[in-house]
């Protein structure tokens, strides 16, 4: 069994061609059900996303087209596709999948969204029946990977966005944005976007003012807010604990004495003053005032500029977490694939001593049931001590990777190497260690099992 | 008994006094929660310690400087808890443990030596006077370490500070938005006042049944003590009338501070209120 991921990226691909491929999350589960019915893909799931989609499956061989899969359901010519697209195997596309979860290979590294979307598409998949046993452990393995970069690295702490910046900045003023007024001086892109962001975290009352009424009344209508007409720009301004200024004006609209009026009529209360204009609205002399902050674009641009910076440290630190992640994911694995080997070992020798028992029971005649008890336990004992050392052994090899160790164990005690599960869909266990697996008979072990036999 | 629940009490303070640098200053909810169980245990046996004492005293009144300490700290731990309960404002902890420690430290090293031996104020209102009082003075403190900290934080997010740069505010990452600790500072001011209004009606009606009477309120402590008093009205007036914040509340709340310690040594040279005096 094979894990093959395809797909295509913000990095690899231009926005026309992901746009093309990009599979809403209405269409998700019939998609992925598609994929699902390709030949020799045995599980499967799909992550589509504005930056990226991905197919991730685990196939009969590496030799399974999902490429293929890709040009006919989306009707795409394959040499449009052929260059942008990337495919990975086995512990590649495990390492691929772990550093897409924890944010690694986002446009902006650290943002919490798209563990939020792997996690959906995941659901999806397995409501629409295409995830069991190997697709499952591999995606928690990822998740938990992801938790623990986020919980042990600094990698989301900060925000690197404009907007984001002015939102902690108001929150380090105000606290909870809850209820707090917004004014929007000016109605361009950057301040609808602050704005947005600031009523997400539950401010309140939005007021628009612009020098064309029409454009105000536009945004107003989007955030239920009023417009103030452009002439009571200052008598409104004092209602507001946010002041988000962009117009296009030449000379600064807010002046210190403005201030101290608006500061008059509050009794004090801080006014936060987020000036995206260039030339600036506010005058810089405003903010010594005390109770009145501002920022302008240069400053929130610095503050996230940091932020970003730290980010990109941290994202150091979170590749050498997720190539531990990844290395005990494969080792976990290729313990798990040791496991036919060790059932076979132990049923070997369980045969050998009921044979023996049975043999020698005409010479020791009639025994009690304390005696037989006895007897019994004498001989499991024996045989437990003597499997304890090759077992380790193959555990060990196992959990090296040293797949020539294994083989030469497995044949000094006669067990083949490895097994695929009868069963199917495959249960948690078999995976993907790069190396081939036979077949064993009655390998149907997990994890817990293999536990139990040391 | 109490002496062994007050140094559990004591043990468990300087616990939390240590955890709660690690929950503010970096932010990690782990120890959060230690300090917070380790706090709130400490303050459950400092709570019975002080209980306990009083009963086993036979009295239900402190009248000792180790227990009036002891009440203090358990005012101050008190309020700190309702603080944080009220405004998630674990920071203030900083403060309030360590200072709880200390107060408590010295009590529970062992009993009193020195008690008011006079018989006249063994009156249970007393006890009326003595925690209203207390809790006022806590509040107050309150109060003016929060302004404190809203100056510190106003400078801070004026000075548009830069990760990872060097500066003077740069270790103050820690503080609660400057609103909640306005909220934190005028909350625990008004909570102040009725208590010390009350602990001084409290004191007066005590005083006029003493033998000395009205000439009791000529002592200079017992002035100082209305002083303070009168400036706490101002104070709460000029708050609430001209929406004071930022400087200028952290200097008033300052000046009340700053009275009302002079009020609490004024009890070592006070003629008539003091521990020892007949």
């Amino acid at each position: 069994m094979t894990l093959a991921l395809i797909g295509v990226n913000y990095k690899t691909a231009p926005i026309e061609l992901r746009e093309r491929i990009a599979i809403s999350r209405e269409e998700l589960p019939e998609t992925t059900r598609a994929l699902a019915a390709v030949p020799g893909v045995s599980e499967c799931m799909i992550v589509s996303t504005c930056n990226r989609v991905e197919l991730l499956a685990a196939v009969d061989s590496p030799e399974v087209d999902l490429t293929g899969f890709l040009h006919r359901y989306f009707g795409l010519d394959p040499a449009l596709l052929a260059p942008h697209i990337y495919e990975q195997h086995d512990q590649d596309a495990v390492r691929h999948l772990f550093r897409v979860a924890a944010s690694l290979d986002s446009m902006v590294v650290g943002e919490p969204q798209i563990l939020g979307q792997v996690k959906e598409a995941f659901a999806v998949a397995r409501a629409s029946g295409t995830v069991a046993g190997q697709l499952e452990h591999l995606l928690q393995s990822a998740f938990a990977a992801a938790k623990k970069v986020r919980s042990e690295t600094e990698i989301g702490a900060n925000s690197v966005s404009i907007a984001s910046v002015a939102v902690d900045l108001a929150r380090k003023i105000f606290g909870s944005l809850q209820g707090r007024t917004v004014f929007l001086v000016g109605a361009g892109k950057m301040s609808e976007l602050a704005a947005r962001h600031l009523v997400q975290q539950g401010a309140g009352a939005i007021l628009v003012s612009n020098r064309t009424q029409a454009r105000a009344q536009r945004m107003a209508d989007e955030f239920r807010g009023r417009v103030i007409p452009f002439e009571q720009l200052h008598q409104a301004a004092s209602e507001a604990d946010i002041v988000i200024s962009s117009t296009g004006a030449p000379h600064p609209i807010f002046r210190p004495e403005d201030g101290q009026a608006f500061l008059h009529r509050r009794r004090n209360r801080p006014m936060f003053f987020i000036d995206i204009a260039v030339p600036r609205d506010v005058d810089p002399a405003m903010g010594k005032l005390e109770g009145i902050f501002v920022y302008d674009i240069d400053d929130l641009q610095h503050v996230a500029a940091a932020h970003m910076a730290e980010r990109s440290r941290e994202a150091g630190d979170a590749e050498a977490l997720i190539a531990a992640e990844v290395e005990r994911f494969q080792q976990r694995q290729r313990t798990v694939n040791v496991a036919p080997a060790i059932v076979a070992l132990q049923r070997q020798a369980e045969e050998i001593r009921q044979a023996e028992l049975r043999r020698v029971q005409s010479r020791l005649g009639a025994l009690s049931a304390e005696q037989t008890a006895a007897v019994d336990a004498l001989t499991r004992g024996l045989v437990n001590k003597f499997l304890h050392p090759p077992m380790q052994a193959l555990k060990q090899a196992a959990r090296e990777g040293d797949s020539e160790r294994m083989e030469v164990l497995c044949d000094a005690w006669s067990v083949p190497v490895g097994a695929e599960r009868e069963a199917e869909p495959p249960a948690a266990g078999s995976g993907w260690t790069g190396g081939e697996t036979e077949k064993a008979e009655g390998a149907e072990v997990s994890e817990s099992s293999v536990e139990s036999s040391r | 008994m109490y002496l062994l629940w007050l140094r559990v009490a004591a043990i468990l303070y300087a616990a939390a006094s240590v955890a709660v640098f690690p929950a503010v200053l970096y932010s990690l909810s782990r120890w959060r929660k230690i300090c917070v169980h380790l706090g709130g245990l400490a303050l459950f046996f400092h709570f019975v310690s002080v209980v306990e004492m009083l009963v086993q005293a036979h009295r239900w009144m402190p009248v000792g400087v180790r227990e009036i300490e002891s009440l203090l700290g358990l005012a101050v731990a008190g309020l700190f808890f309702l603080v944080w309960w009220i405004y998630d404002a674990i920071s203030l902890g900083i403060f309030a443990l360590p200072v709880t420690f200390f107060l408590v430290l010295v009590p529970a090293l062992g009993p009193d030596r020195y008690t008011f031996p006079s018989e006249g104020v063994r009156v249970s209102w007393l006890v009326a006077h003595i925690a209203a009082l207390l809790i006022s003075y806590v509040a107050l403190a309150f109060s003016m370490l929060a302004s404190v900290l809203y100056l510190i934080q106003e400078q801070r997010i004026k000075s548009k500070l830069k990760p990872g740069q060097d500066s003077w505010w740069a270790p103050f990452e820690w503080l609660p938005p400057l609103d909640t600790l306005e909220r934190i500072a005028h909350a625990t001011l008004e909570f102040g006042f009725p208590c010390m209004t009350v602990g001084l009606v409290i004191g007066s009606v005590l005083a006029q049944e003493t033998p000395l009477g009205a000439s009791y309120f000529l002592d200079p402590k017992i002035i100082a003590a209305f002083i303070s008093w009168v400036v706490y009205v101002l104070l709460l007036l000029v708050r609430r009338s001209a929406g004071l914040r930022g400087r200028r509340a952290a200097y008033l709340s300052g000046a009340v501070f700053l009275v009302m310690i002079a009020v609490w040594a004024a009890n070592l040279f006070s003629h008539v209120h003091r521990y020892g005096a007949q």
